[in-house]
């Protein structure tokens, strides 16, 4: 008999012990937010680096105790640059019941997801995707920490007419949302203006190689300078059959082409004196959050990153940590009027953040890059 | 002129990539009766091999460029080569007996699988051959302008084409090669080793790849794992125009996919180009289901 009550008070024991770990369990039941990034694919290389970049944030907000006294969690969903598996990410992040998400890359790549976010009502903060047409379908849960296109394509049009002194304008893009977005916001500006004009206006198809019979159409109508809105991959492929076509037109790339890759594939000798549009990259960022960032990428990976869109990857991170914070809340809806009304001015690492009523951040910092004959992108002075 | 003149010369060179991996394709397709799918991938392993070989072996042994070049593709090739023998073993003749749908599933599996291993092994960025080994002279004939490389593309498919026909049609392997395409249990009876005929097609096929993508490495420099996927699209394209498990029409579908292609982007508009390419295929299917050179049904390899 009192065998037995000794065992059964063990067995309460145990129980007493099982559930008060399950009480920890829950109250360190890490805060879930997932970054969609293209892991693999075309794009892996820059989903890698969101992906690094997002983590350093996460373990730092985890090292100085985590949000709301629970750790932080990144779900990585890889849509494979892809807007299929755009989609497919997008339902695994609902299901995985996720607090926002960060992403992703490409503006294509993002309008399925962005759509499926919406529906479920879920915060989610692209960090490259910058084609307008996003933030012009009412959505109250998309946000984006890049700017919007159509600024940089009248920062292109004023640097073309007033710096580089061109009459005759030459745009190529490549048909998805991102590259046609940006070409459209170039060309509008520029015949406004009517200080110059467009003499060629085409498409390319991306993961092609051979560009050179719409280079050597383009070649007839003599630019004076040649705008191409597509990726680095592409961009490299074209400077460098220009050159051989006798092209001798200034080149000029939007953001997407930079990546130390452009250089790679061109050759130093034909990449030298290409001129890109873009957002500063995160070394020549002059905030202290920045050059702390940097300098932790460095130290993590050995190089700082090479294009201008994992930092706003982190920046998402972190202005969704700040949103929780600030809330207490992990409620979508809460975190949505927190980002639209009173997120003023957060000290991102790329800037200052502030969100519009569509979503789109703020402001909006770009520069004329010049690469040098070391093979690396430079401010042009 | 002078535009259409560079137009064909362009076109020229992008459609013998085209047909050199189309060949692949219609050879298999002809012995097999199976769509290789990872066809395109044998070709991107070429670009990849070569590249290694080139930048890590023979960067710094000081040998006259050409000797390279030379030593570079032919190791590309050959690892290539045993690479198809290799695919085929594990892959395709398991499944010879199992109907024509699981071979072609395998074939998917196998092009997947391919391409996901270059990633692993290179990385998921793009590679770059080194400018030193892609000669970069060219001259300006009347205006238009031919590049070393190019002429290089061009004659060394042709080259190859007109090998890979002689060596079908003249010689004993190739008679054997065209016996087995025509039925194989047939062949079996004449004394004929289907399994070798099998195993020479998927030697000479990746091969042809293999070169292919060393040869497209050094033209546009840039490499990636996906590269098999586009262009192997492109070649079966090719194969299917000229009409598949034709030899000669391989080599015609390509050239010609080439020049449509460029002439469509020069004269038309390159946004359009493949809407054209591929509308000129549907017409084409629609009233010449075999092909332009597919009727000769008793040659077909």
């Amino acid at each position: 008999m009192s065998g037995s009550r000794s065992a059964r008070l063990l067995v309460s024991l145990a129980l007493l012990a099982l559930l008060s770990m399950a009480q920890f369990a829950r109250a360190a039941e890490p805060i879930r937010i997932g970054l969609q990034a293209p892991i693999t694919g075309p794009w892996a290389y820059e989903g890698e680096m969101a992906r690094n970049s997002v983590q350093i944030v996460a373990d730092e907000i985890n090292k100085a105790g985590g949000l709301l006294g629970r750790p932080v969690e990144i779900v990585l969903g890889d849509d494979q640059g892809q807007p299929q598996q755009s989609a497919l990410v997008a339902q695994r992040m609902i299901s995985e019941k996720v607090v926002a998400v960060v992403g992703t890359y490409g503006s294509s790549v993002n309008d399925p997801a962005a759509a499926i976010y919406e529906r479920n009502k879920l915060v989610n903060i692209a960090y490259g995707s910058t084609a307008e047409s996003l933030t012009t379908h009412g959505r109250k849960y998309f946000f984006r920490t890049c700017f919007r296109d159509d600024r940089q394509g009248e920062f292109f049009a004023n640097f073309a007419a007033d710096t580089l002194k061109a009459k005759r304008i030459a745009i190529i893009h490549d048909n998805t949302t991102f590259g046609k977005g940006l070409a459209e916001a170039a060309r509008r500006p520029i015949l406004a203006q009517g200080k110059a004009e467009v003499v060629f206006y085409d498409a390319i198809t991306p993961g092609e190689r051979d560009f050179t019979a719409i280079l050597g159409r383009m070649g007839r109508t003599n630019p004076d300078v040649v705008y191409f809105t597509g990726y680095y991959s592409e961009a490299g492929l074209i400077i460098r059959q220009m050159r051989t076509l006798g092209i001798k037109a200034p080149f000029v790339g939007g953001n997407a082409a930079v990546n130390d890759e452009f250089i790679k594939i061109a050759g130093i000798d034909i990449a030298k004196g290409a001129l890109m549009t873009q957002e500063p990259l995160p070394t020549d960022l002059d905030y202290p959050e920045s050059k702390a960032f940097v300098a932790e990428y460095v130290r993590r990976h050995g190089e700082a990153p090479s294009s201008p869109w994992p930092v706003y990857a982190a920046d998402a991170f972190k202005v969704i940590c700040a949103a929780i914070e600030a809330t207490k809340s992990t409620n979508s809806d809460v975190l949505m009027n927190y980002l639209h009304n009173n997120l003023k001015d957060y000290p991102g690492i790329t800037g200052p953040i502030s969100f519009d009523a569509v979503g789109d951040r703020e402001g909006a910092i770009y520069l004329a890059y010049e690469v040098f004959g070391e093979g690396d992108f430079r401010p042009r002075r | 002129m002078v535009f259409f003149l560079s137009q064909m010369v362009n076109g020229l060179t992008v459609g013998a990539v085209y047909a050199l991996i189309a060949l692949g394709y219609t050879m298999v397709y002809g012995v097999m009766r199976l769509i290789n799918f990872a066809h395109g991938d044998f070709f991107m392993m070429g670009s990849y091999l070569g590249y290694t070989v080139l930048v890590t072996f023979l960067a710094a042994v000081g040998l006259p460029l050409w000797l390279v070049l030379l030593i570079a593709t032919a190791i590309a090739t050959l690892g290539v080569a045993l690479l198809g023998v290799f695919v085929e073993r594990v892959a395709y003749r398991p499944l010879r007996r199992s109907g024509r749908l699981a071979a072609v599933v395998s074939a998917l599996g196998v092009s997947q699988f391919l391409q996901n291993a270059a990633m692993l092994i290179w990385g998921a960025r793009f590679q770059a051959y080194p400018p030193w080994a892609a000669p970069d002279a060219a001259w300006n004939i009347g205006g238009v302008s031919v590049s070393l490389m190019q002429l290089l593309i061009i004659g060394i498919s042709l080259m190859l084409m007109v090998g890979l026909y002689l060596f079908v049609q003249r010689t004993t392997a190739g008679t054997a090669i065209r016996a087995t395409a025509i039925d194989h249990d047939t062949a079996r009876l004449m004394g004929i080793n289907v399994n070798s005929v099998i195993t020479l097609i998927f030697i000479i096929g990746p091969a042809l790849g293999g070169i292919a993508g060393v040869l497209l490495g050094l033209y546009y420099r840039q490499i990636h794992f996906t590269v098999g996927w586009s262009y192997g699209l492109k070649a079966f394209t090719a194969a299917i125009l000229g009409g598949i498990g034709n030899i000669p029409g391989a080599m015609v579908g390509g050239l010609l996919l080439g020049i449509l292609e460029m002439l469509g982007a020069g004269y038309i508009s390159a946004a359009w180009k493949d809407v054209m390419v591929f509308g000129i295929l549907i017409l084409l299917l629609i009233f010449r289901p075999t092909g332009i050179l597919g009727e000769r049904v008793a040659e077909k390899v």
